[in-house]
């Protein structure tokens, strides 16, 4: 799925991100992690609970800011300087906020605004971040709708939609960015057992499109399946990554073999 | 006269009259306290019951209590209780005006009006009591009058005190009202001191600071009672 | 029952009611503003804004309305400073007045509400609109105010409710609203119990009508809190068969 044709076509490179570090506190939680995607790729990066999974993933969109390290989304590097207090912070937020709008990003809490229907939900950012008309934004969302199997609750309230459709919709809504990257943030976790299924059959359709996907999950199905690469994450360092069949068929890091056999 | 003069306790200060203004406030807040509670009890025991006319007498009772203002409702008490009285008087051919003493009437109106909202309390707090524990009592034979000594009374006052401590506070700011009658309490005297010495803003100023000072000693004994009642007790938070 | 004078009673006191809904309405509006003043401050890092405003609210919510109504009307009103400034030509007014000690006592209850609100606010669709690249500004305008607003309706009804009672201490500083106009009416004919209960039936009439009032604006605001509408539910299979 991944195409490199050469070694300087850069505008293929849809996520370059560079030796991350991230510290809470005293606990220093990324010790310096990088990734490199390409367009279409579609990452799983899996940990155990503490590996520092999710600070990575919000790193990315700066949810969290790096306390180092560099982020590059379609060549655009987001600018760091340090504050007063020595520490890292965006330089410039215009900037940050035009890359997030370029990344569409799913929760493990969907984060459906309560006060809005499902079609408002969509349409919100699209209308109100990137400025497009709501002639041209609704049709499209009603064609996300459709796509992720949700047409007949465009009206209806988050509060009324089952955990399994309230992720689909949070899919649609980060699908009418037109995001270039769309990051998952264990988008199944807070699911019921029998509603993740739904839920994993429209990522596996994004994948087929095309999508570039970064996925922080527990489902080991979707990474050995629909991903083509894998990413292990341990105590805030990568201990192994590859595709797939390489790294589940001959796992060649112990630590990871005990993961695998756990989950 | 300085400041120290003026509020202090020699032969032209007014600090003792304050103070015992503040005694009559306190003495005024409980009785209506009280009352309060002896009502709110009714009330809420209306509202619980499933007797529907019961339970609209208990609506009534609040929404009355709760929506015409205080004020008017002491000089209902006072003016429209001595009017009654009068009445009565005259009936008997005595002259003039009787008036019903001012400390029933602002005790009497201010506990009425503290009683609708402790009837709010008490159900609120019957509710919060875990089903389970009342049937564990009547499995265990406990007859009505038991049950409601031993596992009821308690735990109502266990889960009622953070909304007595608001409406304690509550009767306490309504007990200033009650000097539309009269009664020398801490506002009346305070009112007293400002009018004669034309000092109004270091009366009135000492009178808000007298009355922070109760209600935050009070804020501050009812948290710790709710520390201590509940103790023991698993919060969900 | 004298219907007589019942109804000449009642008909002067409704005169009165347009002045008790001036004190009201003005008391909640800037009353809201100055609430919304203080939950920004209480919002501020550091120790000095959310100190000052929380020591507001505890005054403000510690000592009964009617000192702090004096306070502005006789106390301020004694000061030669005030006296010779420009605010005289308000201070001076018995209406101005309170209308400044009802605002800035439901300030302190509001702005509690306010705070209580804002922090209901679910973090996780706060982030979904950062994430999605809204600028704070939006995030607050699109995201947070919708919903705080909300959270804050039920308990702020309330509170506005108390304002309409609130407003009988206007007699209390010479101001002829519905209790003032009664007492008057009482000190004119002694007949005490009549006019109370007339204006005391009066108040419960108002609070209902305002009651109803923000109950229809809270079900309109509330689609998400409430049942799926039957016309909009899918019919079950089972029963269409």
């Amino acid at each position: 799925m991944s195409s490199n044709f050469g070694p300087d076509m850069t505008e293929t490179i849809a996520l370059d991100i560079k030796n991350i570090r991230k510290t809470f506190g005293t606990l220093e939680v990324l010790k310096g992690i990088s990734l490199k995607a390409n367009e279409g790729d579609v990452i799983s990066i899996l940990g155990a609970s503490g590996s520092g999974k999710s600070t990575f993933l919000r790193c990315i969109n700066l949810l969290e800011t790096p306390d180092s390290g560099e982020v590059t989304v379609s060549g655009n590097t987001i600018k760091m300087r340090k504050n007063r207090k020595g520490q890292n912070e965006p330089a410039d937020m215009k900037q940050v906020e035009h890359i997030r709008s370029e990344l569409g990003m799913v929760f493990q809490g969907f984060n459906l605004w309560s006060h809005l229907t499902i079609l408002e939900n969509l349409i919100e950012a699209p209308v109100h971040v990137q400025k497009r008309p709501r002639a041209e934004v609704i049709p499209e969302a009603e064609a996300m709708l459709e796509k992720v199997g949700i047409a007949d609750k465009r009206n209806f309230y988050p509060s009324h939609l089952s955990g399994g459709q309230q992720q689909r919709a949070a899919i649609a809504r980060a699908l009418c960015m037109r995001p270039k990257v769309m990051l998952f943030d264990e988008p199944t976790s807070a699911l019921d057992p029998e509603l993740v299924g739904e839920v994993l059959r429209v990522m596996r359709s994004l994948a087929e499109e095309g999508r570039t996907m970064l996925v922080v999950t527990h489902e080991m199905g979707f990474a050995r399946d629909v991903s083509n690469r894998v990413m292990f994450l341990h105590k805030g360092l990568v201990e192994c990554e590859g595709p797939p069949a390489e790294l589940f068929g001959n796992p060649k890091s112990e630590r990871f073999r005990q993961f695998i056999s756990g989950h | 006269m300085d400041y120290l003069t003026v509020l202090g306790f020699g032969p032209k200060g007014w600090g003792l009259a304050l103070l015992a203004g503040m005694a009559i406030t306190l003495v005024v807040s409980l009785a209506a306290l009280i009352i309060g509670s002896a009502v709110g009890s009714l009330v809420a025991w209306a509202k619980l019951s499933k007797n529907l006319a019961a339970n609209i007498a208990g609506d009534a009772y609040t929404t009355i209590f709760r929506g015409v203002p205080e004020l008017l409702i002491i000089y209902l008490f006072y003016f429209g209780g001595s009017a009654v009285v009068s009445g009565i008087a005259h009936m008997f051919g005595l002259e003039g005006f009787y008036d019903i003493p001012p400390f029933a009437a602002g005790a009497l109106a201010v506990g009425l009006i503290s009683g609708s909202y402790q009837g709010e309390v008490y159900r609120g707090a019957y509710i919060a009591i875990a089903k389970g524990e009342l049937e564990a009592a009547t499995a265990v034979g406990m007859n009505r009058g038991l049950k409601f000594r031993r596992i009821i009374v308690p735990q109502v006052l266990r889960f009622a005190i953070p909304g007595l401590g608001n409406t304690w506070q509550l009767t306490l700011k309504d007990s200033a009202l009650v000097s539309v009658t009269g009664l020398v309490d801490l506002m009346r005297e305070s009112a007293m001191a400002a009018g004669s010495t034309h000092r109004y803003m270091t009366f009135y100023l000492a009178a808000g600071a007298l009355y922070l000072l109760l209600t935050s000693v009070s804020g501050y004994l009812f948290n710790a009672a709710e520390v201590r009642a509940t103790r023991g007790l698993r919060r969900s938070n | 029952m004298d219907f007589n004078f019942l109804s000449s009673t009642f008909i002067r006191l409704m005169g009165a009611l347009p002045l008790t809904l001036e004190l009201w309405a003005l008391a909640v509006f800037f009353g809201a503003f100055l609430a919304l003043g203080l939950t920004w401050m209480r919002a501020r890092k550091g120790r000095i804004l959310p100190g000052l405003s929380r020591f507001y609210v505890f005054i403000f919510r510690g000592t009964p309305l009617l000192v702090q109504l004096f306070l502005i009307y006789y106390g301020l009103g004694s000061i030669k400073e005030v006296q010779q400034s420009f605010l005289w030509p308000f201070l001076r007014e018995p209406f101005y007045c309170a209308v400044l000690a009802l605002a800035m006592n439901t300030a302190a209850y509001a702005s509690e509400i306010f705070r209580g609100a804002l922090a209901a606010v679910p973090f996780g669709q706060v982030e979904a609109g950062i994430a999605c690249g809204m600028s704070r500004l939006t995030v607050f305008r699109r995201i947070i105010f919708p919903i705080a607003l909300r959270q804050a309706l039920p308990a702020y009804s309330t509170e506005i409710i108390l304002m309409t009672k609130a407003t009988a201490l206007a007699s209390l500083v010479t101001l002829f609203e519905v209790t003032g106009v009664a007492q008057k009416i009482k000190n004119d004919t002694y007949r005490a119990l009549e006019v109370y209960l007339v204006a005391g039936l009066i108040y419960l009439v108002l609070n209902f009508i305002i009651a109803r009032a923000i109950a229809a604006l809270e079900h309109y605001l509330s689609p998400h809190l409430r049942a799926i509408p039957a016309s909009k539910r899918i019919p079950d299979p089972a029963d269409v068969l």
